[in-house]
Parts: C-alpha cells; structure tokens; sequence
C-alpha cells in the first residue's frame, strides 16, 4: 500500500553509536607519514645540532612541517609543538656557531 | 674557493685579536710607518719599508697555493708590529701628531713616488660573506624560508579547499540523510545519541560522518577521503601521478538483514587488486573477474560474485540503470556476509581463529574531476546516494533459493575447515602449552601449601585425576578399534 512505501524508514530505538574503528587490528589503514615525518625531523635536527651542518636543520625544520600537515587531529600538539621547536632551535644554533651562510653543494 | 678556506681561519685569529682588527683594517700602512719612525726617527722609511712589501706582494701571483703562508706571516708580522706601534704610539701620542705635521710634505712626497709600484702588484683580497654587510650571500637561506612560506600558503589553501567540498558534499546530501536516518552525525564521545547534524573532521583531508537509527541497517559511515591538498610534497607528486578524491560508504547490517552471499562489482583493475587484498574476496570469489557486458553494463565495469544466483538477483534493471549512467564514479560495491577487511599479514604463521567477519555492503565512488574539483562537483554524486540506500532495501529483501543457500552453506564450511587444517598445527602447539601450564601451576601451589596434610591431599587428587585422563584415553583407542572393525 501506499501507506508503506512513504513510511518513514528512520528507527529511533535503532540508533547505535559510533566506534571509532580500530586500528590495532588494522594497521594498513593507518597512515604512518606523520611519524615517520616527526622521526625524521627529530634526527636530522640532532644531526645538524651535533655536526653542525645547516642543511641538516633546515631539512629538520621542513620535516616538521610536513609531519605537522599530515598529522591527525587526534595526536598530540605537544609532540608536533616539541618536534617543531627542536628543529627551529637546531637552525638558530647552527647560525650562532657559525654566522656564515650556507654553502650550495655544487 | 680554496684562497677563502685558507684565509677563513687566519681572519678568524684576527677577529679574535680584538683591538687590532679596526687598527689592521684602516692602519696597516701607518702602523708600519709609525714603528720604522720610531727605529730610525729622521730615516726616509719609503726604501725600507717598500721592499718587503713588494716581495710580499710579488710572490702570490706566480704561486697560488703556497702565497697563503708568505701572506699569513706578513700579516703575524703586522700584528705584532701593531701591537708594538700601539704601545710606543700610546706613550707619545701628541708628540706623533705634532712630528706628522712638521715633516708632512716631505713624508708624503716619498709615499706618493712608491704608490705606482703599490699599485701594481695590490691585490684585493675577498672579504668573507659573513663580514659582508649584504644579504645576498644568504641566498641560500632566502630560499629555504621562500620555500617554507610557500609550503604554508599551499598548507592554508588546501585545507580551505578540502573543508570547502566536504561542506559543499554535505550540503547537498543532508536532506537525504536526515530523511532517511534517525541519527546523523555522531563523534561517539557525548554521552546521549543526538545528532551534531556535521561532519567529524578526523584529518586535514578526511572527513567522517556517521549515520544510523534505520530499518534494514545497523549505521553507515561515510568517509570523505580527499587528497592531501594540505601538504605540498603530496601536490607535486599527483602532478605526477594523477589521483582523485573518494567517497567512501561502509554499510554494517544486523544478522537478519542480509543472507549470505558475497558480490562485488566495480572498474576492472579495482576487482582485481580486491581479489588478490580482500579476506573475503579471495576466499569465496575465487574465479576471475567477469566483464560487465554479459549483464548490461558497460565493457569497463567486471563483477566477482560467489555465484550466478547472485548477481542475477543483485543486477536488476534499476541497478543496472544506476551503474550504466555512473559507471565513471564508481570504483568498487562490494556486498558480503564475511566481510572482515583486508588480508591480515601475519608474522608468525597463521591465527589461531577466524577473522571476525561482519556483514557489509561497501561502496567507493570516485569524485569526477580527477583532483580539480569544485564544489559544484560534489552535486554529481547525489544519485549514488540514491543507489546505496536502495541496494541497503533491495539487499534486505534479496534471498537465495533452497540450492543457492545449500550452495552458499557448503563453501562457507569448506572456507572454515581450510581454515582449521592450516592452522591445526598451531592449535595443537598451544593447547600443549596450555595443559604444560596448568600442571606446572597446580604443581606450585601443591609445593606453597604450608600443611603437610593438604600437600599430601593435594598431590594425591592430582595423581587420580591423571590417572583418569590416562583410563580415557585408553577407553577412547579401543572404542576406535571396535569401531574400525
């Protein structure tokens, strides 16, 4: 009957609620750039503190960047904040050391 | 190149010096005049000091390397020079400037004579770029923070786009969603089950919605996957490798609300990869995909399905319909009662139980546009919408006959009998362990019983209770050699 077919299809004492799925189970579907991203900018910024090589933090910085646009909003600004700071704290260091500009490597 | 590492460090030792530097920049000349004044006051010092400076000088061109140490010891030589005029040139100060302009035409008439042979053999040195007061030597870090700003601006206009199609996607699609779901928009998080009625950002390129409160379904949740126009790594390299956004609609539905069957039909080279990735796909498809042509659809389209049954009942004519006119948006439907995602890898050998399979209808539609589009674009999927929430009616009622659920039974047992022989091995393994365990276990707390009496009790059940596992077993081997004969 017609009464049916513009029946309401909506069932309020059918709701569930949603479960953020879980990844543990799944871990393809995860995407690991931003750690991957933040590991790297965190070793490229230690290197260019330890050696003294600019272009180390320079990458560090960009790094940190690119880990911070990839990041999801669940992570912790704490660790994108921290990252972020070492690598700047990096370059800032490498130019007070050592005051002259960075050398092409060709 | 070289000339500047050799010098960087003598100028640094100089640098250090710290009175001399001014004094070595603009006196060199005069310092060395005021000290041979000084020796030999009323001496004409043009002869003397002339030569070695023309030697000096005269070295560096025919040799490159080996000038830098001349050079450097002339100018040790100046500093301590310098330092020397400094201190005779600070006791008698005033006398200096008074003797400078009694004998001032006289000294200077020498001087001019010896300019021209300065002249020739002057050579200029590169004063260092970081000595340099110009910002062109720091071309290089002019660059990386152009490159930086430029990775901001692309970061801030590609979010914006990305949330301006989601919005524009959810604007056209609300209406059919409040109609047709109690529950539109959910984060899980508040307490009661109202709708936010927006969309659950999760990325700066994905957004989810949830949906749910219908009859024939459990929730369906829509992710909007977009491509990652925030980042500009991943803009430069889909100038190269082409991609499009995608919608994607995962459908789980109660027990009752679906029969068993597994089907799936989309673009060619999608079935093939989801043969070969999916759990459920590559256990109960297993023949190749086949063209859509021999059900009306289009040559581009392939369909994997568990049996004929199924997609005879799966392809009528309004689904049909449906992929025919959208045949370029849609990359995957897949509908399966077994559904438990993608092939899990294990690393140590296989798991000891099934996958935990729930029944799903999954649907990934391509946004035309291939990466340009506009919010206008998101209109176009609309009619999809349509079509998922007539296949979630249209699976309900979907029912296989008598032979197709024998048939459907049949493979699902054979599915999971592979299953227990491949892992029979495994599960022999760990139910040893497992016995192995609990005697261990019962032994220590026989040994930690303090009263001898319990012990000796303790000890005395355990010894009867492996004495009967023994007599079962025994009962058992000659129950199957009764049997057998």
């Amino acid at each position: 009957m017609t009464v049916n077919n513009m029946a309401d299809p909506r069932r309020p004492n059918k709701i569930f609620r949603y479960k953020a799925p879980n990844t543990e189970t799944n871990p393809t579907l995860e995407d690991p750039t931003p750690d991957y991203m933040n590991l790297l900018g965190m070793i490229f910024s230690m290197c260019g503190l330890m050696l003294k090589l600019k272009w180390c933090a320079w990458i560090a910085v960009y790094c940190s960047f690119i880990s911070f646009a990839n990041s999801r909003s669940s992570e912790d600004t704490k660790q994108m904040m921290s990252s972020f700071m070492l690598s700047i704290s990096a370059v800032v260091m490498s130019y007070l050391q050592n005051p002259q500009p960075m050398s092409p490597p060709w | 190149m070289r000339h500047l590492l050799f010098l960087l460090p003598a100028l640094l030792v100089l640098l250090a010096l710290p009175d001399t530097r001014g004094r070595y920049n603009d006196d060199f000349d005069d310092g060395e005049d005021i000290a041979e004044f000084d020796d030999n006051d009323f001496a004409e010092f043009e002869d003397v000091s002339e030569d070695p400076a023309v030697d000096v000088e005269k070295e560096p061109p025919p040799r490159a390397a080996p000038s830098s140490t001349p050079v450097e010891d002339d100018e040790d030589e100046a500093t301590v020079e310098n330092e020397d005029g400094q201190d005779e040139f600070e006791d008698a100060d005033g006398q200096d400037q008074d003797m400078y302009s009694k004998y001032d035409n006289e000294e200077f008439e020498g001087y001019e004579k010896s300019n021209p042979s300065f002249k020739d053999t002057l050579i200029y040195r590169e004063v260092p770029a970081h000595l340099q007061n110009s910002w062109e030597s720091y071309y290089m870090e002019i660059l990386m923070v152009t490159g930086l700003l430029a990775y901001i601006m692309n970061y801030i206009i590609g979010k914006n786009k990305n949330s301006r199609l989601a919005q524009a996607w959810f604007n056209s699609h609300r209406e059919l969603l409040e109609s047709n779901f109690a529950l539109v928009g959910d984060d899980g998080t508040s307490k009661e089950a109202t709708s936010t009625g927006k969309l659950n950002q999760e990325n700066e390129h994905i957004y989810n919605l949830w949906c749910s409160g219908r009859v024939c379904c459990e929730g369906m949740l829509i992710q909007l996957k977009f491509l990652k126009r925030q980042d500009l790594l991943n803009v430069l390299a889909r100038m190269m490798r082409p991609a499009c956004d995608q919608v994607q609609v995962k459908v789980t539905l109660n027990d009752e609300d679906m029969d068993t069957f597994v089907f799936a039909v989309g673009s060619r080279k999608a079935m093939a990869r989801m043969q070969k990735e999916m759990q459920d796909l590559s256990e109960f498809c297993g023949d190749k995909p086949k063209s859509g042509s021999k059900y009306g659809l289009s040559d581009s389209l392939s369909i994997l399905s568990e049996m004929g049954e199924v997609t005879d009942g799966v392809m009528d004519s309004k689904m049909v319909n449906y992929l025919t006119s959208h045949a370029d948006k849609i990359e995957s439907i897949h509908f399966s009662d077994q559904f438990s995602g993608p092939k899990v890898m294990q690393e140590e050998g296989q798991p000891l139980k099934l996958p935990e399979t729930k029944k799903t209808l999954l649907f990934t539609f391509n946004v035309p546009g291939m990466g340009n589009t506009s919010p206008k674009d998101m209109d176009s999927l609309f009619p999809l919408m349509n079509m998922v929430i007539y296949s979630i009616d249209k699976v309900k009622k979907l029912r296989l006959n008598r032979e197709g659920k024998l048939k459907a039974d049949r493979n699902r047992a054979r599915v999971e009998e592979n299953f227990l022989k491949q892992t029979h091995a495994q599960r022999q393994e760990a139910a040893q362990t497992r016995r192995e365990e609990k005697k261990r276990a019962e032994k220590e707390r026989i040994m930690n019983e303090e009263d001898p009496e319990r012990q000796r009790r303790l000890e005395e059940a355990s010894q009867r209770r492996d004495q009967k596992k023994i007599e079962k077993k025994q009962m058992k081997m000659k129950q199957i050699k009764v049997k057998a004969m």
